[in-house]
C-alpha cells in the first residue's frame, strides 16, 4: 500500500503540488499564476511554498524580466515522487484497497 | 512528588518520540482531497488554455481586420480569394502557436490533448458551417453577407464559453454585439466597422494571454 504524506496533505499544499505536478513539463508557473490556480492569498501561498521548499519538494526560482522581479516555482523529482505516492494512497483508500 | 511528575513527563515524551506518528485519513477525506486535485487541475488547464488561445485570438484579429478591409476596398469577386488566403495563413499560424503547448504536455509525460488536431477539426467545422449557410441562405444584401461571419464567430465563442471556459462567453457576446451594432447603425460602412471591431478581438486576446 502507498504511503500518505502529511506535509502534502494540507489542502493548500495539495493544490500547489497538483498544479506544479501538472506543469512540470513546461515553463514553471509564476507566483501570480499559481495564486490564480490555487485561489490562495499571497501570504498563504508564500508560506506554504516555503514549507514545501524546505522539504525539498519544490524549487523556487527568482529572477528578473526587464526590471520586474519574477518568482516561479517548480516541483522537484523528490516532490513529484512524493505527490504520486500520496495520490496513489488516496486512490487506494477511496477504492478500499489494503 | 514534583520529581515523580517530572520523571513521568520525561517518560511520556520518550514514549511519544519512539512512536511512529502515522496519518490516518477516512475514505471521505481521501475522496475530498482527490476532488480538490481534480478541481485544481481543471482550473490550471483552463488558464493554460487561455494562455494558448490568447495569441491565437490576436492573430485572428489581424486576419479579421485585413479580411474586412479587403471587403471594403476590393471588388466583391475578389473577396473569396482574399479570405481563402487569409484563412490559410490563420490556420497555419494557429498550428504554429499551439506547438509549444503540445510539446510541454508531451514533456510532462501527460496524455496529449491533441490540441492541434482538435483545433483543425473545430476550424474545419466552422468553415463548412459558414460555407453551407451561405450556400443555402444565399444572402443578397451585402450587409448580411458581411455580418454573418461576425455573428457566427460570436456564437462559436459564446458556445465555447458556456461549455468550456467562461471568458470566451464574454468575448463571444462582445463580437455578437459589435456585429449587430454595425449591421443596424452603420450598414453603409459595415466592412470598415467590422475591420475596426477586430480591435475588440485583439484586446480579448491580450486578456486571455494574461490570464
Amino acid at each position: 500500500m502507498a504511503k500518505a504524506d502529511d506535509l502534502i496533505h494540507q489542502p493548500l499544499r495539495l493544490k500547489i503540488m497538483a498544479a506544479l505536478y501538472t506543469e512540470r513539463g513546461g515553463e514553471p508557473p509564476e507566483f501570480s499564476r499559481l495564486k490564480s490556480i490555487t485561489q490562495a492569498t499571497d501570504g498563504n501561498l508564500g508560506s506554504h511554498l516555503t514549507a514545501l521548499e524546505k522539504a525539498g519538494y519544490v524549487e523556487i526560482l527568482k529572477d528578473h524580466v526587464g526590471k520586474r522581479p519574477r518568482t516561479r516555482a517548480s516541483v522537484t523529482s523528490t516532490g513529484a515522487k512524493a505527490f504520486r505516492e500520496h495520490v496513489a494512497y488516496l486512490r487506494e483508500l477511496v477504492e478500499g484497497i489494503d | 512528588m514534583t520529581e515523580f511528575n517530572d520523571a513521568l513527563t520525561l517518560r511520556y515524551r520518550e514514549l511519544w518520540r519512539s512512536m511512529e506518528v502515522v496519518m490516518v485519513l477516512s475514505k471521505t477525506e481521501a475522496a475530498a482531497a482527490l476532488a480538490d486535485i481534480q478541481e485544481t487541475n481543471r482550473r490550471g488547464a483552463t488558464l493554460r488554455g487561455y494562455r494558448i488561445g490568447g495569441p491565437i485570438l490576436m492573430l485572428w484579429s489581424v486576419i479579421w481586420a485585413l479580411g474586412y478591409l479587403g471587403m471594403g476596398l476590393l471588388p466583391p469577386q475578389q473577396w473569396g480569394w482574399a479570405w481563402l488566403v487569409l484563412d490559410m495563413v490563420g490556420i497555419v499560424g494557429s498550428i504554429v502557436l499551439t506547438r509549444p503547448a503540445e510539446k510541454a504536455v508531451r514533456a510532462s509525460g501527460a496524455k496529449s490533448s491533441a490540441a492541434t488536431l482538435k483545433m483543425i477539426g473545430g476550424m474545419a467545422v466552422a468553415l463548412v458551417l459558414v460555407m453551407s449557410a451561405f450556400s443555402v441562405l444565399r444572402p443578397t444584401d451585402p450587409a448580411a453577407y458581411l455580418a454573418f461571419p461576425g455573428l457566427m464567430v460570436g456564437a462559436i465563442y459564446a458556445a465555447v464559453g458556456v461549455f468550456v471556459a467562461r471568458r470566451y462567453l464574454a468575448i463571444g457576446a462582445v463580437m455578437f454585439a459589435l456585429t449587430l451594432i454595425g449591421f443596424y447603425a452603420f450598414p453603409e460602412v459595415l466592412a470598415f466597422w467590422m475591420a475596426s471591431a477586430s480591435v475588440g478581438l485583439f484586446v480579448s486576446g491580450v486578456w486571455l494571454a494574461r490570464a
